[in-house]
């Protein structure tokens, strides 16, 4: 009987653990391309597919931060200016007109993006070029690049180590700045990437294994250079053809099970243990729990009357608009007595809201122009003063 | 030719040597070195060295040392495990009996806090009664003062929570309470019948107003008890997890940005001065001890819904345009909305106004016909039906241009509701200005237990990263926060909710500042084979050279001191 209890409790919490802990509240997707250069078109094009595609499932720019080390579609060399496609059909414009690069050019590096990912950043930099994630969100880690043994190049100029993305992810986990994590990698030897990793929730997928190359899909002729990588590409057609809505049911499970090595042309690699319950649990997890954005809105019913409700603070806060014009008038009518009292009473009395002038334009240069000008002649007359004497010394010496 | 001779004369030199290898190809020594070049090697190589030794290795230390500020790390655990405080929340509440005498009046309160410890399962959170007499004086203080606790703090006694006034009514069977919504004040009218005696252990009154207490802070000391437990068992567990999960993270300042949404032209303007100050900044201000408050405001025309959308569908029955439930979250059409704008530096609260296009105008929710819905940790949304104008020659309906502040009030009523809800305000008891109280304690809680695993993050962080740098600009944060978290505890302990929260506001800022330092960067990690590849290069060419000269110069030292010895012995 006791034995029959302790199981009943145990399932009990189980199921309660499971509950507590499928909900997020929030979605953010940190999406990097490391490399550039013309050649390296398929990188941008890939970073760019998976952009479109979490914009499409919900995820709004605001929780997106997209790195891209170049401007493909600026580039001099390609043939239709301000776009970039990943397929040669070019049916789908990725640059669009609405896309928002947080990081762009030079800005894409090792330091910037672990800064990134540890908000250790400075304190004007915008809120649009911050990961604002909390223990509530599901964060979506795509990077694409050329990389090797536990490192991904970052620009041709310097690389991020496996251990440093661990220990960055692990920062995370401490300051609570992740729910669930997905970390998905296209590189040359992907799966060494995500070996070093240690803070719980993570699943990490990785496109080939150890001395194995990652291979680009197709190129086309026109823009004369390959447009997508392998395993993005299988990875996308997926997202595109079966995950059609943001309120999709299909599994991270399903997703991994769509690898196919034939196509892929290299061992895909899923890493499950970080996570609780193991693959078990984590292949349970929806796909637009990481790719989209799941917002259960709360309707509000204006005809209930419980506690809380829309009627019941609609009332208070009637009360409390009430009483404070009510206030407004005793004071109006105080500084209508006696002028001079208007000091700290009315501001606690009225909120300040200022509307804030906008800054005009204002002319930069100082007024002492003419002075400087003239204390730059007289240098130069020194100058050519000792010159002229030096010469003229040297002469007769 | 010079071969040979070397040939002929080495028998020679050999010969006053030890005759053990004599080779022919041994070769001419040269002659033996002056003592005063044995000297100078000897000086050139302990220059070199004394530079290596007192020059370069203290700069190369200093140079890739990492410099560490000294972290109270035990203490920062302590907190961060609950050991250095356990946070109490005693709310004292004040008693006044106009009407009783005074014997009566102090054993009903006696009685009264008997019946609530009874009553209390939650000892973190318990109720104080205290008996004043100056009832006419303090209701009409006290309702100004509780409405802004924490605005002023000067007095040191803790702050008053409630005042409940026991009132005898006529006419009454069982005692009745009426909780004033616009005060901090509990009125409890009782039958003159049932004063209670001085002997009897436990009057029906005292019972009656225990379990009003109770009842009152029910849903705040659940809340609480969640919060610092952290387990979600109890009866009321899922709805306030609910309610957290859907309210926004503390931060000291908010951000809120009006929007109005329309398809069309019209309306293209709206009275959203007037009705911000009209109706929402009462609010705010008696939102002035939790948070601050910045605003914008924005008016977006042309605003389509995205493509991808499920169009609203037209209801015969309710003759109006209709949402279903399950497509709300896709209505705001974040792609191309201008929503979020990075003003500032406090998280932003979204208020959407949407004023649908006459040719789908009325617009409701199919379920339940709301106008209006809360995106969990992001903000609401309001469907605004203005009545429509005809215009011209055409009959065409359109919207106003204009839309007054009269008929934004339900829009900001709702608005401010929705906030209410976001900040993760108590639904109950149902007076507003009891309800914040409620929140600044629940804040105050969890702001401290946030700083506190802030500081254990902090902790773990600095033992698991040898290699990151920890500037003194950290401690600094570390110790002012340590000092305010124990400030308040003890603003805690002795009642002074407002004084805590402030200080449990600056502990968080300086928690989240020594966290998130901007040069600790733990960029840092060198494997071994890093380390080798940069620094043999470097010190190949120039260590053998000076290795093997210091074992040169060692062994003759070692040579001559040997040989000293034997000539002495």
């Amino acid at each position: 009987m006791a034995l029959l209890l302790r199981l009943l409790q145990a399932l009990a919490l189980l199921l309660f653990v499971g509950a507590a802990t499928a909900e997020h509240t929030s979605n953010w997707a940190v999406l990097v391309s490391t490399s550039r250069f013309w050649f390296n078109y398929r990188h941008l094009a890939n970073v760019l597919s998976l952009y479109r595609t979490v914009k499409r499932l919900g995820i709004p720019d605001s929780q997106i931060i997209l790195m891209l080390p170049d401007d493909m579609a600026c580039n001099p060399r390609n043939a239709f200016p301000g776009t970039v496609y990943s397929n040669a059909d070019r049916a789908v414009d990725l640059y669009g007109d609405n896309i928002e690069v947080d990081y762009r050019g030079y800005e894409v590096t090792v330091e910037n993006f672990i800064r990134l990912l540890t908000d250790r950043l400075d304190e004007d930099v915008p809120r649009s070029k911050r990961l604002g994630s909390d223990a509530g969100s599901n964060v979506l880690v795509y990077m694409t690049g050329h990389g090797g043994d536990q490192f991904l190049k970052f620009q041709d100029a310097e690389e991020i180590g496996a251990w440093d993305l661990a220990d960055a992810f692990g920062q995370m986990w401490e300051k609570k700045r992740y729910h669930e994590l997905l970390f998905m990698i296209d590189t040359c030897q992907a799966n060494t990437m995500y070996t070093h990793f240690y803070s719980p929730n993570i699943v990490a997928t990785g496109s080939s294994e150890l001395d194995q190359s990652s291979y680009s899909h197709h190129a086309d002729n026109d823009v004369g250079v390959a447009v997508i990588d392998r395993w993005t590409y299988y990875v996308l057609e997926f997202l595109e053809t079966q995950v059609t809505s943001a309120n999709s049911k299909l599994t991270l499970g399903d997703l991994f099970d769509s690898y196919d090595m034939s196509k892929i042309h290299s061992q895909p690699g899923v890493r499950w243990d970080l996570f609780p319950g193991g693959e078990q649990e984590g292949r349970l997890r929806t796909v637009v729990d990481f790719f989209g954005n799941v917002q259960n809105v709360e309707i509000e019913n204006a005809n209930s009357t419980d506690p809380g409700s829309l009627k019941e603070d609609l009332a208070e806060i009637a009360r409390l608009v009430e009483k404070w014009r009510k206030r407004d008038e005793e004071y109006s009518a105080i500084i209508g007595n006696s002028s001079q009292s208007q000091g700290e009473d009315t501001h606690s009395s009225t909120v300040q809201l200022k509307s804030k002038k906008p800054v005009g334009p204002t002319k930069m240069a100082e007024d002492s122009s003419w002075g400087k000008r003239l204390v730059g002649l007289s240098v130069v007359g020194a100058c050519t003063a000792v010159w002229v004497a030096g010469s003229i010394l040297g002469q007769s010496a | 030719m010079t071969s040979k001779t070397g040939d002929h004369e080495s028998p020679q030199t050999l010969a006053t040597s030890t005759a053990a290898d004599l080779e022919p190809s041994a070769q001419r020594v040269p002659p033996p070195e002056t003592p005063e070049a044995v000297q100078t090697r000897f000086r050139v190589i302990a220059a070199f060295w004394a530079v290596i030794i007192f020059l370069g290795f203290p700069i190369w230390w200093k140079t890739t040392s990492i410099y560490r500020a000294h972290l109270p790390i035990q203490d920062m655990a302590d907190w961060a495990d609950g050991k250095t405080c356990r946070p109490v929340f005693p709310l004292e509440i004040h008693v006044a009996a106009p009407t009783m005498q005074l014997p009566e009046s102090q054993h009903l309160v006696r009685t009264t806090q008997h019946a609530l410890d009874d009553l209390n399962d939650f000892a973190a959170h318990h109720l104080r009664l205290k008996l004043t007499n100056d009832t006419a004086a303090y209701t009409a203080q006290g309702s100004e003062h509780s409405t802004y606790v924490a605005g002023n703090m000067v007095d040191d006694g803790p702050d008053t929570a409630l005042t409940v006034r026991v009132v005898s009514q006529e006419g009454l069977a069982t005692p009745r309470s009426e909780l004033r919504a616009d005060t901090t004040q509990l009125d409890i009218f009782y039958p003159p019948s049932q004063v209670p005696i001085p002997s009897s252990s436990n009057p029906p009154l005292s019972v009656f107003i225990a379990e009003e207490l109770q009842r009152l802070y029910s849903e705040e000391k659940a809340t609480i008890a969640h919060i610092l437990s952290g387990d979600n068992s109890g009866r009321d567990s899922e709805r306030i997890s609910r309610r957290l999960r859907r309210s926004m993270k503390y931060a000291d300042t908010y951000h809120l940005s009006f929007s109005l949404f329309t398809p069309g032209s019209a309306p293209s303007s709206w009275d959203i001065e007037a009705a911000v100050q009209e109706y929402l900044s009462p609010l705010l201000h008696a939102f002035g001890p939790i948070s601050n408050f910045t605003i914008d405001t924005q008016v977006q025309l042309y605003a389509t819904f995205s493509p991808m959308a499920p169009p609203p569908i037209y209801d015969e029955e309710e003759s109006a345009w209709t949402l279903k439930k399950e497509d709300l979250s896709a209505f705001i059409n974040a792609a191309e909305w201008p929503l979020n704008p990075s003003i500032g530096n406090g998280p932003t609260l979204n208020f959407i106004l949407y004023v649908p296009d006459p040719s789908q105008s009325p617009m409701i929710v199919k379920e339940n016909h709301a106008s209006s819905w809360i995106v969990p940790q992001w903000g609401g949304v309001f469907l605004l039906n203005p009545p429509l104008e005809q215009s011209g020659k055409s009959g065409s309906q359109t919207n106003p241009a204009h839309i007054t502040q009269e008929s934004l009030r339900p829009a900001f009523m709702t608005f401010s509701h929705q906030l209410l809800t976001l900040l993760g305000t108590p639904t109950t008891p149902a007076s507003l200005p009891l309800r914040l109280q409620s929140l600044i304690r629940v804040r105050a809680a969890t702001l401290l237990l946030s700083a506190s695993s802030t500081m254990g993050s902090l902790a773990r962080l600095t033992e698991s990263l040898p290699s990151i740098p920890i500037p003194a600009t950290v401690a600094s944060s570390v110790s002012t926060t340590l000092s305010h978290l124990s400030s308040t505890c003890s603003h805690l302990r002795d009642g002074r909710f407002g004084a805590a929260l402030a200080s449990a506001r600056i502990a968080e800022t300086e928690a989240e500042r020594s966290f998130f330092e901007k040069s600790m960067v733990g960029q840092v990690y060198f494997p071994d084979e890093h380390k080798v590849a940069v620094y043999l290069p470097l010190l190949g060419p120039i260590g053998v050279p000076l290795l093997v000269s210091l074992m040169k110069e060692l062994k003759r030292l070692v040579a001559g001191w040997k040989a000293r010895r034997r000539s002495t012995s």
